[in-house]
């Protein structure tokens, strides 16, 4: 597209400089001329202010600060907490597509939650073939403490995060799986009690599906996994574990405890006597049924994993094994989503229910293959590479954002370790408008809808969209510079 | 033969801890050429002991002492009958074709990946080359030489090595005990695609038996590799011994870390000490309480600390 050959409405303010390049553009069709459901928020910007843009923004940016909506940034002694960006436009989803979104990632979880139950098990996808042994047991986070273990319903992962990413012809596409502490929700409830309040009329003429219920729905799937002994005693004790207020996410573990009404403990507060696990309290100790665990497998308990760990409870997995308590999500999911064994994803899917994909995988190249590791580093400048196990944005290399020492030290580090890195093609991820030194300018986003698997599975509609804030960076990850916004879904 | 053993471990802490959560793999398995036919544990200050099977099929024994003490002894006696096999001979084992046939028909992954203390390096790949370590002659017969050469090559020298060193401090000074011989076999054999497995437990030592290294009194190590026409056999590097009956198998793994006899954890800032003593006799001589522990192993205080900052800053996905 030329955007020379745009219409002039385009070039008013406050879209002087939206810039249009080969990626999907949310919200124009062409330039100046916004999709249908775009058509509204088009209208409302050219109509408001350009100050009273401003202002809103600031009334934004106020009530973020004033909720105390803050990360983490590691590595970093002083100012480490800091408010989390959000960006006041709000990114619209038709209905239509929403309604594939949610067929496809609940397929998804379906298929990964067989197969970890399986992987643990008898191991048929690996006696068939399907999935190679190797890469199973070479994967650092493969449990063999799990095996034999029987989880609550045969669900390990109950709290699911996947993001999505917009390819340029338009179609949805899954970039990862995040199985193990998935994080993220509480800015998607915070930015939209923001949204409403900033932009009211907007919002209802929208009709946008709520997304207020999330903590009601996570606390409902928690309940469900809650050991059988436990609803003959009483209501299924829940408690949130975090590790600490050192964490990045632990403004999340606070509010969603509080949003669930439930107590918010550290593994100090917990011991395991005799099989059972127990909260110290002024009242003495009480039975916990069913921990909501944002701490990894490794520090979770000393006795069984890193024993250097004091963060965990000592005896909390033979609790576990024994049934007196339920983890979510369980011991060891994090197989299933190491980014080697996210390429067989699709495989997985066919192989457990028989279907084909709903949502696309993005390809991968497996750094194991020697003609597939030889091709990726000869195009080291093109493609992107990541750790394997890493999340949040570390452990990657950008090929056409890389210099040519950052090259060679992934080569290094691709031949020492093969097995632990993977490479994609750089993807142009779709743009969106935001509002951004007093204007609209198009910056790349992807989606992270949370998925909650408990009685029955349950998305809210939408998610966290993630907003590579700097011009034209690829990275949404917030430990990297990356914001985010309110994700509208449509009723109809 | 039917063996007594008698295992006695002693922790004493100064001063007195709390919250104390054990584990223990100190039952002998009933697989194999043998039985466990009795098995007691006796815990002191008292707890409730509860058990599973880990991954590997070990019985595993765990409990929590609630109060404070400074002093916890856990007492092992069991009855285990081990049959007599005849050592594996080479004109009935299988050649490296039998092996890989026998590897591709089950799932040894395990055993034939490298593990946290069995695993290459560079010493290790000098003496693999020294011994000439490739897929060679006959596998029976090239690990029966890997066996004795690690026997003739490395001295047996008591507290030389601690429990958690790496195979590399062995490697250097060509000396160590039972458990890096173990490793070092273990992690030169299964390069060459022999699935081989570590095994903790006990030898009954005789007095006709003179090239005996490992200790009367203590627990010892040794490793299993599968041999095409003869299954599972035992290597022991320590006492150039393949098969036989005079080891007491308690529990296998992939290399120590995943079966250490005792495994705990307590709260409170002290000074410790772990002694341990075993006695194996025929079982028609009731093993004696032993008099003096075999070893002994002091530790500095560890701090118990607020969750590290360092800890706390794990990834959120």
């Amino acid at each position: 597209m030329n955007p020379t050959e745009a219409p002039l409405t385009l070039f008013r303010p406050p879209f002087r400089n939206y810039q249009f390049d080969a990626a999907y553009d949310e919200m124009f069709a062409a330039p100046g001329t916004p999709r249908e459901h775009y058509k509204a928020l088009f209208q409302t910007l050219l109509e408001l202010p350009a100050e009273q843009l401003r202002k809103t923004q600031q009334a934004a940016d106020l009530s973020f600060l004033h909720q105390g909506i803050t990360f983490t940034v590691y590595g970093n002694d002083e100012g480490t907490e800091r408010v989390f960006p959000n960006d006041l436009l709000p990114r619209i989803i038709p209905h239509q597509e929403w309604r594939k979104i949610e067929t496809g990632l609940t397929q998804r979880i379906a298929a990964l939650n067989l197969f970890l139950e399986d992987i643990y098990h008898h191991g048929r996808i690996l006696a068939d073939g399907v999935v190679p042994r190797e890469l199973v047991y070479s994967c650092r986070h493969f449990r063999r403490e799990m095996r034999g273990l029987t989880v609550p319903r045969g669900i390990y992962v109950s709290i699911c995060g996947t993001d999505l990413v917009r390819l340029p012809d338009g179609s949805f596409a899954v970039l990862e799986d995040n199985l193990r502490v998935p994080s993220g929700v509480s800015y998607m409830l915070a930015n939209r009690k923001v949204l409403k309040k900033v932009f009211p009329t907007l919002f209802r003429d929208y009709g946008v599906c709520p997304v207020d219920h999330y903590a009601q729905a996570l606390l409902a799937t928690l309940r469900a996994l809650a050991p059988a002994t436990s609803s003959t005693r009483h209501e299924p004790k829940v408690v949130l574990l975090t590790p600490g207020v050192f964490n990045s996410a632990y403004f999340e573990h606070t509010f969603l405890a509080q949003q669930m009404g439930i107590e918010l403990v550290e593994g100090r507060d917990l011991l395991v006597h005799d099989n059972i696990v127990y909260m110290r309290t002024t009242a003495g100790l009480r039975r916990v049924d069913v921990i909501y665990r944002r701490v990894d497998d490794d520090f979770l308990d000393p006795l069984c994993f890193r024993q250097d760990s004091s963060l965990g409870v000592p005896g909390l997995f033979n609790a576990y094994r024994a049934g007196n308590v339920v983890l979510a999500n369980a011991i060891g999911t994090g197989v299933a989503d190491d980014k080697a064994m996210y390429a067989y994803v699709p495989a997985i899917i066919r192989y457990y229910l028989g279907e084909d994909p709903i949502l696309a995988n993005v390809q991968t190249y497996l750094l194991t293959d020697r003609s597939q590791r030889s091709y990726v580093l000869e195009h080291l400048d093109e493609l992107v590479v990541k750790a394997v196990g890493e999340s949040g944005g570390y452990g990657m290399l950008i090929g056409p954002h890389s210099t040519e020492a950052e090259r060679e030290e992934f080569r290094q580090r691709i031949e020492a370790e093969p097995r632990n890195y993977i490479a994609q093609p750089t993807l142009s991820l779709s743009r969106a408008p935001c509002f951004l030194e007093g204007e609209v300018q198009a910056r790349h986003v992807d989606l992270r809808p949370y998925i909650l698997y408990g009685e029955n599975v349950t998305l809210v509609p939408g998610g966290l969209t993630r907003v590579a804030l700097r011009r034209g960076s690829l990275v949404v990850n917030s430990s990297q510079g990356g914001g985010s916004k309110d994700t509208w879904v449509l009723r109809a | 033969m039917i063996y007594s053993v008698r295992h006695t471990t002693t922790f004493r802490y100064e001063p007195a801890v709390r919250e104390s959560v054990m584990e223990v793999r100190l039952q002998p398995r009933s697989d194999g050429e043998q039985r466990c036919l009795s098995f007691a544990l006796d815990v002191d200050p008292a707890a409730n002991i509860m058990q599973y099977r880990d991954f590997t099929g070990n019985t595993v024994h765990h409990f929590d002492i609630a109060g404070s003490y400074k002093q916890v002894k856990v007492t092992a006696q069991s009855a285990v009958e081990v049959q007599s096999v005849p050592a594996p001979r080479t004109s009935d084992s299988g050649d490296w074709a039998d092996l890989d046939a026998l590897v591709a028909a089950n799932d040894h992954w395990e055993m034939l990946l490298p593990s946290h203390f069995a695993h290459s390096s560079e010493p290790l790949e000098r003496l693999a080359k020294e011994l000439k370590c490739e897929r060679r002659g006959n596998p029976l017969v090239l690990l029966t030489e890997i066996n004795e050469s690690i026997y003739t090559m490395f001295a047996y020298v008591k507290n030389s090595t601690k429990v958690d060193s790496p195979i590399e401090e062995a490697l250097q000074a060509r000396q160590g005990v039972c458990q890096d011989f173990a490793h070092i076999m273990i992690a030169l054999v299964r390069p060459l695609k022999i699935p081989c497995r570590y095994v903790s437990g006990y030898m009954f030592h005789r007095d006709e038996d003179e090239n005996d290294r490992s200790l009367e009194g203590a627990s010892h190590a040794w490793v299993e590799a599968l041999v095409p026409g003869w299954g599972w056999v035992a290597f022991d590097p320590t006492n150039n011994l393949v098969g036989g009956d005079r080891h007491i198998r308690v529990a296998i793994g992939r290399d120590y870390a995943d079966v250490p006899p005792t495994r705990g954890v307590y709260k409170g800032e002290a000074q410790s000490e772990l002694s341990v003593a075993v006695t194996v006799s025929p079982a028609d001589n009731v093993a004696p309480e032993p008099i003096t522990p075999s070893f002994v192993v002091r530790s500095r205080p560890v701090l118990v600390r607020a969750a590290a900052r360092s800890e706390q800053e794990q990834q959120q996905q």
